[in-house]
C-alpha cells in the first residue's frame, strides 16, 4: 500500500434544489482512502451515499471541494475527461446491477474493453477470464433478462473489472439480492480487492459487508463520520 | 374517477395532447374525405351541370307532318310541354320548320322537264344562323330570304314575289306568295345540317319520301316561324329544342327534370293528340345526369380508399401511442389494481378518458377539416374546376367525424385496458402465433380485395373493393416487410459485432434485439408505404388521363366539320393553328359484310400517315411508335398532279369515231396543298371535236389536277367507238410546274369495266397549257345505262390498301398480319390487307377500328371512277401555342376537340378533380403521423431508458457517443423501415394502382394504365420523411441524453 491515498476528497459541498425545496446532500465531505483497500460507506437512504459516489466518479459535480483519484483532479476534468477517467480508472457497479439489457452476459463485460479499444483477441481472453472470475463462464451468451439477479451482479462486478480500474465504486451492490446472494457479491468483491488489487468504495447498509469493508465510514445528513471496521453500525460514534 | 383523469391529464399533458394529436389528424381526415363525396360532388355536380354542352342537356320535340291549322297551337303545345317537363328551371325554347315541298313557277327553273318545287323554313333566331348578304331580314308576314345559291340558281333578287303553288302529295292548300327580301349566306355550325337540303340550295332529283318520282327542290325561302305557322302550309318537319337554364341546378330539380324528359313522350303524345303525325322527344339529358353521377361514384370510391387509409394510419398511429401510454402507466396501473381496483373500473377510467379525448378531438376536427377541404378548394384542381366553397359544416361531416373519433377512442381503450405484455425481449409462443395469425388474415383479406379489383368488369364502374383493396394491400404489405426487416437487422447485428468500438455495435444490437414495437415499426413502414402509393397513385392516375385523352382525341387538336370541307380550308387551319394539318376520315364502316356487334359499329381511321409522327397521338404499349405505323401505311410516292390556276377555266374537246353521237360528263379531283381532294363536275360535251370550257373548278391557290372521270353516254346503242377526249389545262403561274411526271393512269371504272376498253392517257405541254389526252374504245352495246366510265389518274391503281387494325378488330374479325378484308367507304368497298395489329386506333379507343392511309384510300376509290374524298375533320399535330384552340374554333368549320383540353377535362374536370385533390391529403397525413408516431415513439424510449443512459455515462461513454448510439440506433431502424414501406408503397403501386384508375364512365381505361414511379419525386419524398425523422429524434435523443444524469442514478429501480 503506498502512502499517496488512490482517493482523497476534500471539503465536498453538493446542494439540490433552492429555496424550501433545497436538500444539503454533502456538507464539506473530505476522507482518503488506500490504494488496494476495500472503505464501507455507510448511512441512511438519503444520507448522501449516492451522491458522493457520483461526485468521486465524475458523474456529478460537488458545488465547492476537491476529488482526486490516483492524483488526477476530478473536479477539475471536463466532459471528455470525465469519461475517459471512468473507461481508465473508475468503475461502477450498481443496486440494480445496470446491465445493457439487449447484450448478452459477455457482451456486457465486454462493453468497457470495446471503448477502450481493446484488441478483439485480447478482448475475448479477458471477457473469458473474468466470467471464470465471477463463475459465468457457462453463461456467457445469456441475457440480462435470462440470469438471476445475483449473476447479473456478477455480471456487472466483471463488467466493472474489465478495464482493470484502480477505483471500484459499487452504489449498494445487494441492495436487490437476497442475504445468501448477497454474501457471495460480497465475497467475490473482497476476492477482487484480494486478487486484482482493486480498490473498493461500496455504500451499503448491509453488516455482513462493513464486516468484511477494511474501513468503514458513516455518512449522515452529508456529514461524514469514521468506525473501526467490523463494528456493529448501530452503535458507530461519530468521528467527525 | 373524474379527478383521476384529470389529475393524470394534467401530469401527463404531452402524452395525451400526442394521443389527442393523432385521433384529431384522423378525425380530420374522415372529415375532408367526407366533404369531398359529399359537399364538393354535389357542388360538382352543379358544376358540371351548369357548364354541360347545349346538346347534353337540351330537349328537342321531332314532329312529323302538322296540317297548317294545327301549325300554331302544335307549336305552342310543344313549347308549354317542354317547359312544363323542365319546371322548375327557366326554358328558352327556339324552334325551325319546314314546309312540305310546294310548285314553283317553271319560268323559274327552266330547261327541265323535271318539276320545280320549293319549300318554307321558319326559324326562331334567324338572323343568329346566318349572314345577310344583300337586302333585309323578314320584318312583315309575306317577307322571306334565300340563300345564296337558291337566289342564284333561281335568279331571285330582293323585291321579287313569288308564288308557291300546290302542295306536292298532298290535299290542294291555297297558293303561297311571298317576297322575297333579302339574301343570306348560312354560317358554319349552326344547325344547317338539319336543313332538308342542308343548306346546299337545291338539289336535282330529289326524293323528299311523299313523292315516288324526282324533282328539282330548293329553297328554302325563310319566313319568321311565327308567319310561317299561320300560312296554313303543311309542316313537313318541326323541330322544337328546349335549352334549360342549369345555372344554378341541384340534384333534386336534375333528377326531377331528367325524369320528366324521360316520360315526356307519352306527355307529348297526350298534349298534340292527332294534330301530329309523329312526335318524338330526344335528349340527353338523363344520360347526361347518369354519366355524371357514374363519374362522381367512380371518383368517392376512390376518395372514400384514401379515407380508409389514412384511418388504417391513424389507427396505427394510435395503437402505438395507446401502447407506449398502456407501458408508461403499467405501474400506475398495477398500483391501482393492487389496492383494489377492478377491472371494470380501471375499463371505466379508460373510457372516460378516451370518451373525452374523442370529443375534443371531434371538437377540433369538425373546423380543421371544414378549413381543410375549403383550402383544398381552393387550390388546382378543385379552384380550377370552380368548386371553391367557403369553409362551412355539415351533418355527413360531423356525423363522420363523431363516428371516427368515437372508433379510434375505442381502441384506445382496448389498449388500456389489455394487459401490458411481459417485459423482456422475448415473445412468447402465443404472441407469436397471434402474431402469425394476424399477419396471415392480413394478407388473406388484401389477395381477396386484389382479385375482386382484378377481376372487375372491364364495362362496370369500381367495386365496392377498391375501398379497402389500398389499405388492406398497404398493411398487410407493411406487416409483412417488418417480418424481413428484423432478420435483416439481425444479420447486420452479427456484423456490426466485428467492429472493435462500442457505439456502433451497441446502436445496431439496440436495433436488432430491443424488445420490437410492431406497431412502430408497423406505423413506420405503413406511412412511407402509404405515402410513396399515394404520390405513385397520383402519377398513375394523372398519366393513366394524358394517356386516354390522347387515344381518346387521336391527335394533338381535332377540327370535327359540320359541313364539307372546300378547297383552302386546310390551309386556314393551318393558319390559325401553325401546325401539322391532315384531312382525316373517322367514322363508322362495314368490314365486308360485317356491321360490329350491337350497335358497335367497326370504326375507320385515316390521315395523312406520312406525317403520322405528328399527328396521331396514343400510347402503342411496344417499341414501336406511331411513325413506324405510318411508314407500313404510307404510300411510296406523293401524288403532286397537274397545277390548276386559280380561276382559270379548263377546256375539254373529244371526238368519237363514226357517226354516233357521243357525250362525256367530266368529273375532275382536285388536291389543294393540304392534300384534300375536292372532286368539280362540268356540264355534258359532246364529242364533236370542238372545245367547251369547263367551270372554274380551281377555288384555292395551289390546286392540282390528280384524276379526271369521263363517264360516257351515247343517243343509242351500237358497236365499239374509239373516242378521244383532251383536257388542257391552262399554264400555271410561272413558279409552279404544271406537271411534275405524275404516273398517269387510264382504267375503265366498274361495274362493267369491259365497257371501256384499251383506255390510255398521255401528257404533254402545248402552246395553250398542258393536253390531258384520253382514249379508249367504248362499246356502246347492251342497256342504255351501262355505265361506260373512262378514269385517269396520277397515280396507279394502289391495289389493297395497308391497313393497321385494332387489336380487338383482330380477334372479333380474326384478322391478322396479311389478311385481306374490305372496308366499306360510304358505298364504296375498299380492298384494305393488314400490315400490322395495333393495341388500339387513335381516336377509336377500344373500338374495332381500322387505321390507313387517307391519300391510299382515295386512290383506291378514285380508280373505281368513285371522287367524293370523305373528310370527317382536320387533324393537326403541334398546335402553336394556347390559343391555337381558340383560333381553329374563330373559323366556324366545327367541333374542336384538344388533347390537352381533353386532358384537363378528364383530370380536372368538376367531377373526377375530387380524387386528385383527395390524393393530395394523404402525403402530407402520412408524413406528419409517422413524424408524430416517431417523436412518440422515440420520447417514451429514450424516457424509458434514461436510467441506462446514464449508466452508460458510467461506463465511460460520453454524451456524444450515446447520442451516437441512440441516434444510430434509430436511425438503422427507420432506414430499413422506410426502405422497406417505400419497397411496399412501389409494390402495391404496380399491382392496384392501375386497377383503382376508371375512365369517366367507370370503365376500364383505353388504354390500359400503367404503373408510374415517379422517382424525383418519390426521392424527394422519402429524403423529406427520412430528414424529418432524423431531425425528430437527434432533437429528443440531444434532450433527452442531456437530462439523463446522476438524479437518474439516484432514483433508479
Amino acid at each position: 500500500m503506498s502512502s499517496e491515498p488512490l482517493l482523497s476528497v476534500r471539503g465536498v459541498h453538493r446542494r439540490f434544489g433552492t429555496g424550501p425545496t433545497l436538500v444539503h446532500a454533502l456538507r464539506g465531505v473530505s476522507f482518503d482512502v488506500a490504494a488496494g483497500s476495500m472503505v464501507a460507506l455507510v448511512g441512511r437512504s438519503g444520507s448522501g451515499k449516492t451522491t458522493l459516489l457520483n461526485v468521486i466518479g465524475g458523474l456529478d459535480r460537488p458545488d465547492t471541494g476537491t476529488v482526486h483519484v490516483n492524483g488526477t483532479d476530478v473536479t477539475a476534468l471536463d466532459e471528455d475527461g470525465l469519461s475517459l477517467l471512468r473507461r481508465e480508472k473508475v468503475s461502477y457497479v450498481f443496486q440494480s446491477f445496470g446491465l445493457i439489457p439487449v447484450l448478452s452476459a459477455a457482451e456486457n463485460v465486454a462493453a468497457p474493453l470495446r471503448l477502450a479499444r481493446v484488441a478483439p483477441a485480447q478482448r475475448e481472453r479477458r471477457v473469458e477470464l473474468l466470467l471464470e472470475l465471477v463463475g459465468l463462464a457457462d453463461h456467457a451468451r445469456q441475457r440480462p433478462t435470462e440470469l438471476s439477479g445475483g449473476q447479473q451482479q456478477r455480471v456487472a462486478i466483471a463488467r466493472a473489472l474489465a478495464a482493470s480500474p484502480r477505483l471500484l465504486l459499487a452504489d449498494e451492490p445487494t441492495g436487490q439480492l437476497d442475504a445468501e446472494t448477497g454474501l457471495s457479491v460480497m465475497a467475490l468483491l473482497r476476492g477482487v480487492v484480494e486478487s486484482e488489487g482493486v480498490t473498493v468504495l461500496v455504500s451499503t447498509h448491509d453488516a455482513v459487508m462493513m464486516a468484511l469493508a477494511d474501513r468503514v465510514i458513516r455518512i449522515h445528513d452529508g456529514h461524514l463520520h469514521e468506525q473501526a471496521a467490523g463494528q456493529p453500525y448501530e452503535s458507530t460514534p461519530d468521528v467527525g | 374517477m373524474l379527478r383521476l383523469v384529470s389529475r393524470r391529464a394534467r401530469a401527463q399533458w404531452p402524452l395525451l395532447a400526442a394521443l389527442l394529436g393523432v385521433v384529431t389528424i384522423g378525425a380530420t381526415l374522415l372529415g375532408t374525405c367526407t366533404l369531398l363525396v359529399t359537399r364538393t360532388a354535389e357542388r360538382a355536380l352543379e358544376v358540371a351541370m351548369a357548364r354541360a354542352a347545349p346538346a347534353d342537356v337540351d330537349v328537342t320535340v321531332y314532329t312529323g307532318t302538322v296540317e297548317g291549322r294545327d301549325a300554331s297551337s302544335v307549336t305552342a303545345d310543344t313549347r308549354t310541354a317542354l317547359t312544363s317537363a323542365l319546371a322548375p328551371f327557366a326554358v328558352t325554347t327556339s324552334a325551325r320548320a319546314s314546309t312540305v315541298l310546294r310548285a314553283l313557277p317553271p319560268e323559274l327553273a327552266p330547261g327541265t322537264t323535271v318539276a320545280a318545287q320549293a319549300y318554307l323554313s321558319g326559324l326562331d333566331d334567324l338572323p343568329a344562323r346566318a349572314e345577310l348578304v344583300t337586302g333585309r331580314w323578314p320584318q312583315h308576314p309575306g317577307d322571306a330570304v334565300l340563300l345564296e345559291p337558291t337566289a342564284e340558281r333561281l335568279g331571285l333578287t330582293p323585291g321579287r314575289r313569288v308564288r308557291l303553288g300546290a302542295e306536292l302529295a298532298h290535299p290542294p292548300v291555297p297558293a303561297l306568295e311571298v317576297t322575297v327580301v333579302g339574301v343570306v349566306r348560312p354560317l358554319s355550325g349552326r344547325g344547317w345540317d338539319r336543313d332538308p337540303l342542308a343548306a346546299a340550295g337545291s338539289a336535282t332529283g330529289y326524293r323528299d319520301g311523299r313523292f315516288l318520282q324526282p324533282v328539282n327542290a330548293y329553297g328554302p325561302f325563310l319566313v319568321d316561324l311565327a308567319d310561317l305557322v299561320t300560312t296554313g302550309a303543311t309542316i313537313d318537319r318541326m323541330e322544337v329544342t328546349a335549352h334549360p337554364d342549369l345555372s344554378h341546378p341541384n340534384r333534386r330539380d336534375l333528377e326531377a327534370a331528367a325524369g320528366a324528359v324521360r316520360r315526356a313522350d307519352r306527355a307529348l303524345a297526350g298534349a298534340l293528340g292527332d294534330r301530329v303525325q309523329l312526335a318524338r322527344v330526344s335528349s340527353d339529358l338523363p344520360l347526361t345526369l347518369r354519366a355524371a353521377d357514374d363519374q362522381l361514384h367512380v371518383t368517392a370510391a376512390v376518395v372514400l380508399a384514401i379515407a380508409v387509409l389514412g384511418g388504417v394510419l391513424t389507427a396505427t398511429a394510435l395503437v402505438l401511442a395507446g401502447r407506449l401510454t398502456a407501458g408508461i402507466r403499467a405501474d400506475e396501473t398495477a398500483l391501482r389494481s393492487t389496492l383494489g381496483t377492478s377491472r371494470r373500473q380501471l375499463a371505466a377510467t379508460a373510457t372516460l378518458e378516451a370518451g373525452l379525448v374523442a370529443v375534443v378531438a371531434a371538437a377540433l376536427a369538425i373546423p380543421a377539416s371544414s378549413a381543410l377541404h375549403a383550402g383544398l378548394t381552393h387550390l388546382s384542381p378543385l379552384d380550377d374546376a370552380g368548386l371553391t366553397v367557403r369553409p362551412a359544416s355539415t351533418s355527413a361531416q360531423i356525423l363522420a367525424v363523431a363516428a371516427g373519433a368515437l372508433v379510434l377512442a375505442a381502441v384506445l381503450t382496448v389498449l388500456a385496458i389489455r394487459p401490458v405484455p411481459a417485459a423482456g425481449d422475448r415473445r412468447t409462443r402465443r404472441e407469436l402465433l397471434a402474431r402469425s395469425g394476424a399477419d396471415l388474415m392480413l394478407a388473406v383479406f388484401a389477395a381477396v380485395g386484389w382479385w375482386q379489383l382484378y377481376a372487375q368488369p372491364a364495362t362496370a364502374g369500381p367495386p365496392d373493393a377498391v375501398v379497402l383493396a389500398p389499405a388492406l394491400l398497404l398493411t398487410a404489405g407493411a406487416a409483412l416487410a417488418l417480418r424481413v426487416v428484423l432478420p435483416a437487422l439481425r444479420g447486420v447485428d452479427r456484423l456490426a459485432y466485428r467492429a472493435r468500438g462500442l457505439a456502433l455495435p451497441l446502436a445496431v444490437s439496440e436495433a436488432a434485439r430491443r424488445p420490437q414495437a410492431v406497431a412502430a415499426g408497423l406505423l413506420v413502414g405503413l406511412t412511407c408505404a402509404a405515402g410513396t402509393f399515394g404520390l405513385a397513385l397520383g402519377t398513375t392516375w394523372h398519366q393513366s388521363q394524358r394517356d386516354q385523352a390522347a387515344l381518346s382525341v387521336g391527335t394533338d387538336l381535332a377540327l370535327t366539320l359540320s359541313t364539307a370541307p372546300v378547297a383552302g380550308e386546310g390551309a386556314a387551319v393551318s393558319a390559325a393553328t401553325s401546325g401539322t394539318v391532315s384531312p382525316a376520315l373517322d367514322r363508322g364502316t362495314a368490314v365486308g359484310q360485317w356491321l360490329g356487334t350491337a350497335g358497335d359499329a367497326p370504326r375507320l381511321v385515316a390521315i395523312d400517315t406520312t406525317r403520322a409522327d405528328a399527328l396521331l397521338r396514343g400510347r402503342l404499349d411496344s417499341d414501336r411508335d406511331w411513325a413506324d405505323v405510318g411508314a407500313t401505311l404510307a404510300p411510296r410516292t406523293r401524288v403532286t398532279g397537274i397545277a390548276i390556276p386559280t380561276a382559270a377555266p379548263l377546256v375539254l374537246s373529244g371526238t368519237a369515231a363514226g357517226d354516233t353521237s357521243l357525250t362525256v360528263t367530266p368529273r375532275l379531283l382536285l388536291q389543294d396543298t393540304t392534300g384534300l381532294r375536292t372532286s368539280c363536275t362540268g356540264p355534258a360535251v359532246p364529242l364533236d371535236g370542238r372545245e367547251y370550257p369547263l367551270p372554274a373548278c380551281a377555288t384555292a391557290d395551289g390546286q392540282r389536277l390528280v384524276a379526271v372521270v369521263l363517264p360516257v353516254s351515247a343517243d343509242a346503242a351500237g358497236g365499239p367507238v374509239a373516242v378521244t377526249v383532251t383536257l388542257t389545262v391552262p399554264p400555271a403561274s410561272s413558279t409552279e410546274r404544271s406537271t411534275d411526271g405524275s404516273d398517269w393512269t387510264a382504267t375503265s371504272a366498274p361495274p362493267v369495266p369491259s365497257k371501256v376498253r384499251d383506255p390510255s392517257v398521255t401528257l404533254s405541254n402545248t402552246s395553250t397549257g398542258t393536253a390531258l389526252r384520253m382514249a379508249a374504245t367504248v362499246d356502246l352495246g347492251g342497256a342504255d345505262d351501262a355505265a361506260r366510265t373512262l378514269v385517269a389518274t396520277a397515280f396507279p391503281d394502289p391495289g389493297p390498301v395497308p391497313a393497321a387494325v385494332s387489336a380487338r378488330f383482330a380477334s372479333e374479325a380474326g384478322a391478322s398480319t396479311g389478311s385481306q378484308l374490305s372496308v366499306t367507304v360510304g358505298t364504296t368497298p375498299v380492298p384494305i390487307v393488314v400490315t400490322e395489329v395495333v393495341p388500339t386506333v387513335p381516336s377509336a379507343p377500344g373500338a374495332v377500328a381500322v387505321l390507313a392511309d387517307l391519300d391510299t384510300l382515295s386512290r383506291a376509290r378514285v380508280v373505281t371512277g368513285d371522287l367524293t374524298f370523305p373528310v370527317d375533320a382536320w387533324w393537326v399535330g403541334h398546335p402553336a401555342g394556347p390559343g391555337a384552340a381558340e383560333r381553329a374554333t374563330a373559323l366556324h368549320l366545327g367541333t374542336v376537340t384538344t388533347r390537352e383540353a381533353e386532358t384537363a377535362r378528364l383530370a380536372g374536370g368538376p367531377l373526377r378533380a375530387g380524387l386528385p385533390a383527395a390524393l393530395r391529403l394523404i402525403v402530407p397525413a402520412a408524413a406528419l403521423l409517422l413524424l408524430a408516431g416517431v417523436v412518440l415513439h422515440v420520447t417514451c424510449d429514450v424516457q424509458v431508458r434514461a436510467v441506462e443512459v446514464a449508466r452508460l455515462r458510467g461506463l465511460g461513454m460520453s454524451r456524444r457517443d450515446i447520442r451516437a448510439v441512440l441516434l444510430g440506433q434509430h436511425v438503422g431502424v427507420l432506414l430499413p423501415l422506410l426502405a422497406a414501406g417505400a419497397a411496399v408503397g412501389a409494390l402495391t403501386t404496380r399491382v392496384v394502382a392501375p386497377l383503382l384508375v376508371r375512365s369517366d364512365t367507370g370503365a376500364a381505361p383505353v388504354p390500359a394504365a400503367q404503373p408510374h414511379w415517379p422517382w424525383p419525386a418519390e426521392a424527394t419524398l422519402l429524403v423529406v420523411l427520412l430528414t424529418g425523422c432524423v431531425l425528430a429524434v437527434a432533437a429528443v435523443v440531444t434532450v433527452q441524453v442531456r437530462r439523463a444524469d446522476a438524479a437518474h442514478l439516484r432514483v433508479a429501480p
